[in-house]
């Protein structure tokens, strides 16, 4: 399908055509993306500096999974590739499919709450706050608990997270009610001090060391993907999906603004706070796991959106699972790119990102808020 | 269903906005609310459908206290057609419009056939049935404006509450919706600026100046040179046009 000459006039659709389509369409759209994460995943756990040929790897994969009672490895002889496959490679690509569908849900989610398409956990600040923790634990050396090394860190980062949350909340909700504006704004503000606060940190510690785990942490990064990472993980984006597939209803109220949501009987206030603190639970955990992995949240749903509408009855789901094939083929190409290294996936994520939403914000036919 | 709201006053940030209105809507009534901008019309009916909390006053929707029900109780009952309707999300008609069915449907239940029927005879009503998969925002305002009242539609109110639909539509679309409001044989309450059209649609009048009611009952009685002199300091002769019959209004100039 090429565009014909004058595609650049008909920013007006006709009639009888929409910016939706059919069920039967989602329908394929959604197939396809469930068949291409499931052969992404093979291809996934194949490619690396050690290059393993598919059907060796999808026979092991089956084998592990099933627990031995289908698709035999008796004839693959190198145990080494079952364990680069089943201890390294899976479990990574298992945690950037967690990651890819919870940011992305994240990015719906708070999209919808404060009702604009630029929102996401970095913009409104949840991001820079779960950075100013991990700052503050690998600077100074502090942990939680008697809990150490790395654990220390994640946790540390989810408190920032949630303690950010709770400052944009909370500055969202003086003098009454929480509107978009004020909390895409207290986003802000919060963002701006976290991050002071954090180069604060580093200006003063002079850690070199220090300094070269924060920046690593903060470029975000799925290496440390291990099985005893996947279930804390897993469990908390697998309950937010269950919840927020149950919302989209809500969700598509919220997007028609405060008055409308009332009188169609969704008490908006209620809500926007309920999804603020979920999302950044979720985010929370993501974060603290991985580091900071940039605008997947932001862009993932603009896509989506672009391909199957605003319904988030469709929107979600189909977010859900482009965020995974997402973040499989970011962290891909983050792992091979380098020749023996790899590139943090933050910075792959950000510099595939920023120029697909540069196309998005040139290309007018898709509604952006306002017009 | 009627409603009644009673003793309402509201005031936003120190300012006395609505200064103790009571209003009545029987059983199927159409009532207007008339008067210059900035009296208080949209904020007292912002304040009987729940965006606004009065200070004092209640309504009464049937025999259900308004105020104190929740947004999704009152919702099923009363449909809303606001001034403002902007979106920054872009949705089909279709998906506008069966969002209306919202206060009707438990958390997970889909859309059934009743749903999609009860959309697609308010898409009818509207005339905009060919529109269904179109995008929302590349409507002209008037397109619009009948989107929401369709929404209002699907929600199938026992009452109505219209902020100045007609704002900003060329002659047709005003006369198509407030027809199509008529149609629904329901009580409704519409705050409107054009007057001779109000008196060819409303079976009673309220008229408000400052936050007061100034005037009440049917247009023949409302309408007069006098009290629109006093309402909207300008000078007019009221007639009945030859050809409809119906209450006309001719202004003058301020300068003659």
């Amino acid at each position: 399908m090429s565009p014909s000459h004058n595609s650049k006039q008909k920013q007006i659709p006709q009639k009888g055509q929409g910016i939706a389509p059919k069920r039967s369409v989602f329908s394929i759209i959604f197939i396809l993306l469930i068949s291409a994460v499931v052969i992404s995943v093979i291809l996934s756990v194949s490619i690396g500096q050690v290059s393993i040929p598919f059907h060796q790897s999808f026979q092991i994969l089956v084998n592990h999974i099933t627990d031995g009672k289908f698709g035999s490895i008796g004839q693959i002889s190198d145990g080494m590739y079952t364990d680069i496959i089943w201890q390294i490679r899976f479990p990574r690509v298992l945690l950037a499919m967690v990651m890819g569908a919870g940011l992305a849900l994240c990015g719906t989610v708070m999209q919808a709450s404060v009702q604009n398409p630029l929102a996401d956990p970095y913009i409104l600040g949840i991001s820079s706050g779960a950075a100013l923790g991990a700052t503050f634990s690998i600077m100074l050396g502090f942990s939680v608990g008697g809990l150490l090394g790395e654990l220390g860190v994640a946790s540390w980062a989810f408190i920032g997270a949630l303690g950010a949350a709770a400052l944009v909340l909370g500055l969202a909700s003086i003098g009454g009610k929480t509107s978009s504006v004020k909390l895409v704004l207290a986003g802000t503000v919060i963002n701006a001090l976290c991050n002071a606060f954090s180069n604060f940190i580093i200006y003063f510690a002079k850690n070199s060391d220090g300094i070269r785990s924060v920046s690593f942490w903060t470029m975000g990064s799925l290496a440390s993907a291990e099985w005893s990472t996947l279930p804390l993980i897993s469990a908390v984006v697998i309950a937010a999906i269950i919840f927020f597939l149950f919302q989209s209803r809500v969700m598509n109220t919220m997007l028609m603004g405060e008055e409308t949501a009332i009188t169609l009987g969704v008490n908006l206030n209620f809500y926007r706070r309920l999804y603020m603190i979920l999302s950044s639970v979720v985010t929370g955990v993501l974060v603290s796991t991985c580091g900071i992995i940039g605008f997947v949240g932001l862009i993932v749903p603009h896509i989506v959106r672009s391909a199957v509408g605003s319904d988030h009855k469709r929107l979600i789901p189909t977010s859900i699972l482009f965020g995974s094939l997402f973040m499989i083929w970011t962290d891909i190409f983050a792992r091979t790119i380098v020749p023996n290294g790899e590139l943090p996936v933050g910075i792959v994520t950000s510099l595939l990102g920023a120029p697909v939403f540069m196309y998005m914000l040139i290309k007018k036919s898709y509604g952006f808020g306002g017009r | 269903m009627n409603l009644n709201a009673e003793h309402i006053s509201v005031s936003l940030t120190g300012a006395d906005i609505v200064k103790d209105i009571s209003i009545r809507v029987e059983n199927k009534q159409f009532v207007g609310i008339i008067g210059p901008n900035g009296c208080g019309k949209s904020t007292l009916l912002k304040s009987i459908y729940k965006v606004i909390k009065p200070q004092k006053g209640t309504v009464f929707l049937g025999d259900k206290d308004v105020l104190k029900s929740s947004a999704r109780i009152v919702s099923k009952e009363m449909g809303v057609v606001g001034q403002f309707n902007d979106l920054s999300f872009d949705f089909t008609v279709r998906e506008m419009v069966m969002m209306g069915r919202t206060p009707h449907k438990q958390l997970m239940e889909a859309d059934n056939t009743q749903d999609y029927k009860i959309v697609a005879d308010a898409l009818e009503r509207v005339d905009l049935t060919e529109y269904a998969n179109r995008s929302y925002l590349t409507l002209s305002g008037g397109e619009k404006q009948r989107v929401i009242l369709a929404r209002a539609i699907a929600q199938e109110p026992k009452f109505l509450v219209l902020d100045e639909p007609t704002n900003h539509l060329d002659i047709k679309y005003q006369i198509q919706i407030l027809t199509v409001v008529k149609s629904l044989n329901i009580g409704v309450l519409a705050a409107l600026h054009d007057l001779p059209m109000a008196a060819v649609y409303c079976d009673m009048l309220y008229v408000i100046k400052d936050g007061k009611i100034i005037a009440s009952g049917s247009p023949k009685e409302v309408l007069t040179k006098k009290l629109i002199r006093q309402v909207y300091e300008i000078d007019c002769e009221i007639y009945t046009n030859p050809i409809t019959g119906n209450l006309a209004i001719a202004y003058l100039p301020l300068y003659s």
